[in-house]
């Protein structure tokens, strides 16, 4: 039977039942890290391929830190990394938080959200970070 | 309901679409390519069309005084006369305009302070080179012609209680009238100032306090007596040299004392100050990194330093060969390492200006800028300000009013509008928080309690907000976000437009909150019109003709909007002008801030034919083209709130019929990102007449002779469960 109360299937991850500290830290780490061991088993090949790519993104933000690159191939990075992040977490962490962002809601991610969320988490990611390599004078443009 | 789409429809989209493929002439001045000598050469009139601001000029003078300037003269009766005075906007100020890009502009001024013409070079405003012609510009400029340079020239209205002369603003262009206006008055008076038109500001000497600290470089450079400059070659155009400086400078005041002692030692102090008049004043400058020189070559061939210069308010203070002294070396201990050296004399009496240690100036080295998308060269000033610390001075430092920034300015006089704009927007946040109670008092026959909210913020959104305040949110303002965030963010250029501020933040709040649709669906000034124009057709007997893209072709075609979107947005990384150029896809320029026949007719014909289309079809363009609401829906996803359903809504189809925004699929589920947020089916889910689960379990009770309970949060009745009768009190 669907559930017409959410946009797509409910989904339980891991964590949902932890406390409230427990919630917040696995949550972050979600953010954070698009990997499950899970997905990994399903698409090793894909997900090794994620963890170089995540390697190269990561040069990348120490290279403009250094300010050795220029802000366009500082874009063209993390959009190509925010790409790769959607394949991977479909694969591996397919679900979004419904409602209130406090709450302990989770449904099943299509393509669309996960466009939606990867696009919209590395773009505050990326921001914070452009913002704090300018306003350390590490990076000017 | 009809599922086909007319022939005529089909005829005047196809109409539209060649529209769009019409190229349509550029401005002239857009990014126009002027000559690189047009910055440089002493003849300026040669390379700039000085005649066309100053008539009746026929000879001009090179460029002279700083900034510069060229004279302009007639001959009459054998004679040569001063007609005026010809600028070049960029030799005396860079103040940019919305674009982040100087207005390069030609002013001519007659001899007793006029203007006497305005010809702008070269601009790279947006807005004009698509939305508003460039001869809203030209005339604009007019207004200056005939004004005195001293007046207390401002856009908006004139107020003479307060001796204020206002010229008519562009609508859709204030940012870049404003910045025009700076320009003008900045070039103008200074020219007037040099020449003798205008008085020089009075500044009160400073009364130099000595305190016989000892004090070593580090020390200085702390309590704000030696101060850095510092220009990286990213910011004039270079590539990076490896984290090299293009140019690092330090500078300080040496007539001070204590500074001067310290920096100079005693005997060169002591020699340096016998050398000086009482008005004249010096400062040390010496480059510690970057290949540039500072003193530059210009000072061999005219005695001029053209690197390097002193400002104090709108007086500028210019260096020659004689107002140079050599540094031989400096004592403060700690001091760098440095490889280029001067004591400049500051000698306001040569420059019709007074000078003032006890007040702010600014030290400024003067660059040129590579654009990196034209190669074209342009003049940049970089500069510190000093002020010299408050202990050195007899008294402190004197109190300064500083202007008021334009953005405040503008709050200041729209005041009203502001408030009456505040105040829709919060009200409509209010109304929206009150849905439930709303719907509740609605039915599916009667829908006024909430539609009359709807309807009231539509007219005063199209009215008031889309034509009278034209503020229309748009892509581009996201596009420039974007690019402010990497590159420059000022929050003074975002205040300018108070309406659009105010308007983002309501955007930013309630997409969070409750999804898109209170903005686009309530608040668009465009799409409040788009909307209108259906219900106004439906309401007028054209209801038959009214139709809804099958679902399946909805559900591919709303993906139209996005991919818009995208293109922008990386079109943008490459052409913030072609962005610009392409996000004429949102007809919200010709509909609202230039006006339907104000524009060449493929924009016209878009726009028309969009708002015609949405006669026959609810939100035609909002559904599947508009960049801004596939940009607003992808945060959407993760609203906080969104509106309820039933278990039972997974096999009804009643709210999914009559869903204009074609936002419930199948299965009973709302697409927050499509969804508009008219709140029909808020309505049915607690209609007990017309939502079926509802009006099921009411026959049933009212057959059975049950009480109708009020309906639940949950939206059904509330249960009824019988309490246990009370035990009868123990005897």
């Amino acid at each position: 039977m669907v559930n017409p109360t959410m946009p797509t299937d409910p989904v339980e991850p891991p964590y949902a039942g932890h406390g409230t500290l427990g919630l917040i830290a696995a949550e972050i780490w979600d953010h954070l890290w698009p990997w499950s061991r899970r997905g990994f088993a399903g698409q090793r090949a894909l997900q090794a391929a994620g963890l170089a790519l995540a390697a190269g993104a990561t040069l990348m933000w120490v290279l403009a830190a250094l300010g050795r690159l220029e802000a366009g191939a500082i874009i063209g990075w993390w959009f190509g990394w925010s790409v790769f992040e959607v394949v991977v977490r479909l694969g591996s962490k397919p679900y979004v938080k419904e409602g209130p962002w406090w709450g302990r809601r989770y449904r099943r991610a299509t393509l669309m959200d996960m466009l939606c969320y990867v696009g919209f988490k590395n773009l505050l990611i990326g921001a914070a970070l452009f913002i704090a390599l300018k306003s350390t004078g590490l990076l000017v443009l | 309901m009809k599922t086909t789409i007319p022939a005529f429809l089909r005829n005047l989209l196809g109409a539209v679409s060649l529209a769009l493929l019409v190229p349509t002439a550029l401005a002239d001045a857009y990014n126009a390519r002027l000559p690189d000598e047009i910055n440089t050469a002493p003849d300026l009139c040669s390379y700039a069309p000085c005649s066309e601001v100053l008539p009746g000029a026929t000879e001009f003078s090179e460029r002279k005084g700083r900034p510069f300037y060229v004279e302009g003269y007639a001959q009459r009766d054998g004679r040569r006369e001063l007609v005026g005075y010809v600028m070049l906007s960029t030799d005396i100020t860079d103040i940019p305009a919305y674009s982040g890009k100087p207005v390069v502009t030609l002013i001519g001024m007659g001899p007793q302070g006029h203007f006497a013409g305005v010809k702008i070079l070269k601009h790279s405003e947006p807005i004009l080179l698509l939305g508003i012609p460039e001869s809203a510009m030209v005339k604009f400029n007019e207004q200056y012609l005939g004004k005195f340079v001293g007046a207390n020239i401002e856009v908006g209205r004139t107020r003479p209680g307060e001796d204020v002369i206002g010229l008519d603003a562009i609508s859709g262009a204030t940012v870049t009238v404003i910045a025009q206006n700076q320009v003008m008055m900045a070039s103008g008076g200074a020219v007037a100032r040099q020449v003798g038109i205008l008085e020089p500001v009075v500044r009160e000497p400073a009364r130099l306090k000595e305190t016989g600290a000892a004090l070593d470089w580090g020390a200085l450079v702390k309590e704000g007596s030696v101060k850095r400059l510092t220009v990286r070659p990213e910011q004039v155009g270079l590539p990076r040299d490896g984290g090299a400086p293009f140019i690092d400078l330090w500078f300080g005041y040496l007539n001070q004392p204590d500074v001067g002692r310290t920096l100079l030692g005693e005997t060169a102090w002591r020699n340096l100050m016998t050398q000086l008049r009482e008005d004249e004043h010096a400062l040390f400058v010496l480059r510690s990194g970057g290949r540039e020189s500072f003193k530059g070559s210009g000072f061999v061939r005219g005695g001029l330093y053209d690197r390097v210069q002193v400002r104090q308010g709108s007086d500028t203070f210019t260096f020659r060969d004689l107002d140079y002294r050599n540094l031989y070396g400096l004592a403060a201990a700690g001091a760098p390492a440095y490889d280029e050296s001067a004591i400049f004399i500051i000698r306001p009496e040569h420059q019709s200006a007074s000078f003032s240690a006890a007040y702010p100036w600014k030290f400024v080295f003067l660059g040129n800028r590579v654009d990196r998308a034209t190669g074209q060269r342009s003049f940049a000033n970089f500069d510190t300000e000093f002020w010299i610390p408050a202990h050195y001075l007899e008294g402190g430092r004197p109190a300064i009013k500083k202007p008021t920034p334009v953005w405040l300015r503008v709050w200041q006089t729209r005041a009203l509008e502001i408030g009456l704009f505040a105040v829709l927007l919060v009200a409509v946040a209010a109304v929206y928080a009150q849905r439930d109670r709303l719907t509740r008092a609605s039915t599916h026959k009667n829908k006024w309690p909430v539609n009359a909210f709807k309807y009231t913020a539509w007219v005063i959104s199209i009215g008031y907000v889309g034509f009278h305040l034209m503020a229309q949110p748009s892509i581009t303002q996201v596009l420039t976000w974007f690019h402010a965030l990497l590159f420059q963010w000022t929050w003074e250029l975002f205040l300018t437009d108070p309406f659009i501020f105010l308007f983002w933040i309501f955007i930013i709040v309630t997409v969070f909150l409750w999804g898109r649709g209170l903005f686009c669906g309530w608040l668009c000034p465009f799409g409040s019109l788009s909307e209108l124009l259906y219900k106004v057709g439906g309401a007028i007997g054209l209801k038959r003709y009214q139709f809804k893209l099958p679902q399946a072709l909805h559900d591919r075609l709303k993906w139209i909007k996005y991919a818009v979107f995208f293109g922008l947005l990386a079109v943008s990384v490459f052409s913030m002008t072609l962005a610009e150029m392409l996000a004429e896809v949102e007809p919200f320029k010709t509909t609202f801030l230039v006006g339907l026949f104000n524009r060449s007719w493929p924009y016209t014909l878009f726009a028309a034919s969009l708002l015609g289309l949405s006669i026959f079809i609810e939100r035609p363009f909002c559904k599947y083209l508009c960049p801004l609401g596939a940009a607003l829906a992808m945060p959407t996803t993760f609203r906080w709130f969104g509106l309820k359903r039933k278990q039972e809504c997974d096999s009804c189809k009643a709210c999914a019929k009559g869903c204009g925004s074609l936002a419930i699929d199948k299965d009973g589920r709302i697409d927050p990102r499509e969804c508009m947020l008219c709140l029909d089916c808020m309505v049915l889910y607690t209609d007990d007449h017309a939502c079926p689960p509802l009006a099921q379990e009411r026959k049933r009770r009212t057959k059975a002779g049950l009480p109708l309970t009020p309906i639940g949060a949950d939206g059904y009745y509330i249960p009824i469960k019988p309490v246990p009768a009370a035990k009868p009190a123990a005897a």
